[in-house]
């Protein structure tokens, strides 16, 4: 009796959309933006020589603090100034989130049939790809409906930077599927299997979707179209409450979704581990190693905060076109070697 | 608010929603004016009145003024002794370095001079302080580019220079010093073995510094060739301080005009050729290995002359015994009430001095009251706020706070 | 150079133009007419002396007169460094106009401004006269003067105080 009750349970949890879009999506996504978030504020404050976060329960780390944010963003007056586009404002951070997490819902966790989240994962890289470009014009739409000399201008800064990296990214991301020769993330990773993972194989298109990535979520050093000391946050200047914690966290939870593909293309999804049968060993794990592999490239990308200063917008341009889409076709060129040589 | 040009359609904002007291004026329709205005976080508290074309500056037009304290009508209504914690306001940070001028143009006026070991005092305390200006400097300059690390690195090593000055007079930030004559007071015992140890402490930061900010590639990249401005044009702007010497020009008050002991000290004074923001930072980090050196050897004499006066000997004389007392025990001057109405010879007095950003210049003119009849002060970043309309115009948006940190423009100093 | 060596040279070369040449504790005063204040500044500018450390005004109400003062000195050459000059002119106190230095010495372009909103000395020929420091409405009340005086308040009741 006990046993069925469990299995149903189970059985309804891990039901892959809902899993995978709600469970891993949004309540994923709000747990890992809140540790990347933490680690970035502790990691900056012993490089920094002093503690960070601390006080709201120090032998967590202080961890409750982000926690005691949230609430406090939650409950928070929202103002909305007189001179703005009211029906683009509200709406755009939200819809921002909502796209942001599609992609999740496209992409395998799980060798197995029965838990994909969709029936045929046949083109789910280029599915998953595309919907990842849509985000930033949303953000173009903000500065405009801000109506805000600042707004606007940190948001023509995120329109040049999106011509730019768009396409290293695009690129560099499909470098697997130029070696694999299928756009399908489950053959993908299980052509990684054990450890021939892509990042060690082609280390030059991991790289230039490490720093396609770092361009489009505004991490360090490109943190160009909020930086705090030309405008003043760019196109999310004039938020406050739960918006400008919408705004803020769907940085981390789109640097996220791209660490999500990343770990699953270039870093092996679930490789070492072959996943038995049954909806512990064949889905819950698999997914939990792609989370953290995930979670350690977030990590990777917000150590950097305390390293690094601001590139100048043009310098920022400059490093896209000339350097990283360059590496971008090297990587590209080199997977199209690699499916020569039957190497996968 | 001023009108846009690219105007406020979108839902119709401001047609018909004029707010009361607004000023509208108009603006050519091809420039695009942003106000970097005293709310703003990368402004201190200045407005600077920005016209772009596109990305680049056109103009840039300096709005001084939100932190003026009419420290000049202020000097004239206070008896002689009290400018000087009024003045030294001005700069809090550096504040030995502030009053010191006035303090010399006192004594030009009066015709005394101070003993030997009060000069050596008033030296280390400049010295310490030029180092805390020039951390705090940096520290905010690293925080205009984005980099916070640098910024909490040099605060937290400024503290130790902080706490050095709060041993030797009893605050941390507003000594009050100088007085007309000598000290206040005398060092402490184990003062020397804690400077040594501050001194070998920067020394090790200084090189941590150098990997993470003056090396680092992305600062270089933002800094290089970035407001650069030439010899001839340094010189005729004026300008003052590590920004002049960054320039080529070799110019310290220390060496062309030395005040107090520095013709007997040993010392250097950096000069870069290359005038852009890079250089600058270049000569305010060596600038802080000179002061360095400067105070091992000014706390090594004080070690040897132990036991000589902090004030003039005739003024030791005229003490009353309590005050004797008080002095030969804690080596802490009590000034007698008369200092508070003491009249000086009528006459007119021009004093200089060397602070962390630059040449302070006071005008003293006395008329032989109990007032100073007129205190004229000119502060380095009043000379150089020049920049802003001369050198900015031509660059990016994005260098703008490039430039002005790494002019180190303090707006309370400028206003006054 | 020294202050005497420098007051011999002015002597010399401004001839006439001259009118006082005083030695102060710390600069060399020479007073010229209101009329002859850009000739003197240009010779002073081929001589060698290139910036203006501070431009300064002093009311006299009972001479009822103002005086401004150039502080000048050199940055490119060695020996005119060590020496600082000052250049004044007196101007009547009713109506202070004077030609402005900004064509000579461009460094003394915003210390002109702040005597202009202090004790209303205008500068012919500035290229931008507004206030630099103060609103509009307290400039034109000419502050640093002597007969503005700033209304203090006592915390005793009718204690009589110096300033009114």
């Amino acid at each position: 009796m006990i046993g069925v009750v469990l299995e149903t349970l189970l059985y309804i949890i891990a039901y892959p959309p809902l899993w995978q879009v709600l469970i891993v999506g949004f309540a994923g996504a709000l747990l890992v933006a809140m540790v990347a978030i933490w680690f970035e504020r502790k990691a900056a404050a012993r490089v920094q020589r002093r503690i960070g976060p601390y006080w709201a329960s120090p032998r967590l780390g202080g961890f409750m603090t982000i926690v005691a944010d949230m609430i406090r963003y939650v409950t928070q007056q929202v103002i909305i100034p007189f001179t703005v586009d009211r029906l683009a404002f509200i709406v755009t951070p939200v819809a921002v989130l909502v796209i942001t997490i599609l992609p999740l819902a496209f992409v395998p966790l799980s060798p197995h049939e029965i838990y994909w989240p969709v029936a045929s994962m046949e083109y789910s890289l280029l599915i998953a790809l595309a919907l990842t470009t849509l985000p930033p014009l949303l953000t173009v739409v903000l500065g405009w409906a801000s109506s805000n000399k600042f707004s606007v201008i940190g948001s023509l800064r995120e329109s040049y930077v999106i011509t730019a990296y768009e396409l290293v990214a695009i690129l560099a991301l499909l470098a697997p599927a130029a070696a694999t020769l299928s756009f399908n993330i489950a053959y993908i990773v299980e052509a990684q299997h054990p450890i021939k993972w892509f990042a060690i194989l082609n280390p030059l298109a991991f790289l230039a979707a490490f720093l396609a990535i770092l361009m489009s979520t505004s991490a360090f050093p490109f943190e160009i179209p909020e930086s705090e000391h030309e405008v003043v946050a760019g196109p999310y200047t004039e938020y406050s409450g739960i918006l400008y914690a919408l705004n803020m966290g769907g940085g981390y939870i789109r640097r996220f979704i791209y660490a999500m593909l990343v770990a699953l293309v270039f870093l092996g999804g679930w490789a070492p581990y072959t996943p038995g049968s049954g909806p512990l060993t064949g889905f819950i794990v698999p997914s939990l190693i792609v989370l953290i592999k995930a979670c350690l490239i977030v990590f990777a990308m917000s150590f950097l905060r305390s390293v690094y200063g601001r590139y100048r917008l043009d310098q920022a341009l400059d490093a896209a076109w000339r350097l990283a889409l360059p590496l971008a076709l090297l990587g590209l060129g080199w997977s199209i070697v690699l499916a020569y040589v039957n190497l996968i | 608010m001023k009108e846009s040009p690219i105007g406020t359609s979108s839902g119709g904002a401001l047609e018909g929603r004029r707010l009361e007291g607004m000023i509208v004026r108009k603006v050519e329709r091809e420039l695009y004016e942003v106000f970097i205005g005293p709310q703003h976080p990368g402004s201190g508290h200045m407005r600077i009145i920005v016209r772009l074309d596109g990305d680049v500056i056109v103009e840039a037009d300096p709005d001084i003024g939100y932190v003026h304290r009419t420290m000049e009508k202020l000097s004239e209504v206070r008896e002689w002794l009290k400018p000087i914690p009024l003045l030294e306001r001005m700069t809090i940070i550096d504040a030995c370095n502030v009053t010191l001028p006035y303090v010399n143009a006192l004594e030009k006026l009066m015709d005394k001079s101070p003993p030997p070991r009060a000069s050596y005092l008033r030296v280390l305390l400049c010295e310490i302080n030029r180092i805390a200006s020039h951390l705090y400097g940096m520290g905010i300059f690293g925080v205009f580019l984005g980099h916070s690390t640098i910024y909490m690195w040099a605060f937290g090593d400024r503290e130790v220079f902080v706490e050095l000055a709060e041993i030797l007079t009893g605050a941390r930030l507003t000594h009050t010093y100088p007085i007309p004559g000598g000290v206040r007071r005398d060092m402490p015992q184990d003062f020397p073995e804690m400077a040594r140890r501050a001194v070998r402490y920067m020394r090790r930061r200084l090189e941590e510094y150098r990997k993470i900010f003056v090396d680092n590639p992305v600062i270089v990249k933002r800094l290089d060739g970035v407001g650069v401005i030439s010899k001839s044009k340094a010189a005729e702007l004026g300008i003052v301080g590590p920004n002049v010497r960054a320039s080529g020009i070799k110019y310290d008050v220390r060496l062309v005009e030395p005040y107090e002991v520095y013709d007997e000290l040993d010392f250097e004074i950096p000069v870069f050729e290359e005038g852009d923001s890079l250089a600058r930072t270049w000569v305010r980090v060596e600038e802080i290995k000179q002061s360095l050196n400067i105070i091992e050897q000014a706390v090594e004499w004080l070690e040897r002359h132990k036991g000589e006066h902090i004030i003039p000997v005739e003024d030791y004389n005229k003490l009353p015994k309590l005050h004797k007392e008080v002095y030969e025990k804690t080596g802490r001057v009590k000034l007698l009430p008369i200092h508070a109405s003491m009249k000086i010879p009528p006459g007119k007095a021009l004093a200089r001095g060397e602070m962390g950003r630059g040449e302070i210049v006071y005008y003293v003119e006395s008329d032989g009251g109990t007032t100073p009849y007129r205190v004229r002060v000119v502060t380095p970043s009043a000379r150089n706020a020049m920049v802003f309309k001369y050198i900015i115009p031509g660059h990016r948006l994005m260098d703008l706070p490039a430039i002005y940190g790494s002019i180190d423009y303090f707006p309370p100093e400028s206003d006054r | 150079m020294k202050p005497e060596e420098l007051a011999e040279l002015l002597k010399n070369t401004l001839g006439g133009l001259a009118k006082e040449v005083t030695l102060w504790k710390g600069y060399v005063e020479v007073l010229v007419d209101v009329d002859s204040v850009a000739a003197v500044a240009s010779k002073l500018k081929e001589l060698g002396f290139d910036h203006v450390k501070s431009v300064t005004a002093s009311d006299y109400p009972k001479e009822s007169k103002i005086r401004v003062t150039y502080h000048v000195s050199s940055y490119l050459r060695e020996d005119l460094a060590k020496v600082i000059l000052g250049l004044s002119v007196d101007l009547p106190r009713d109506n202070p106009v004077m030609e402005s230095l900004t064509g000579v010495w461009r460094s003394s372009e915003f210390q002109e401004r702040e005597v202009y909103e202090f004790f209303g000395v205008t500068f012919r020929g500035h290229p931008d006269l507004r206030p630099l420091l103060l609103i509009p409405e307290l400039a034109e009340k000419k502050v640093l003067r002597k007969d503005f005086i700033v209304k203090e308040e006592s915390i005793y009741e009718g204690v009589p105080h110096r300033y009114q």
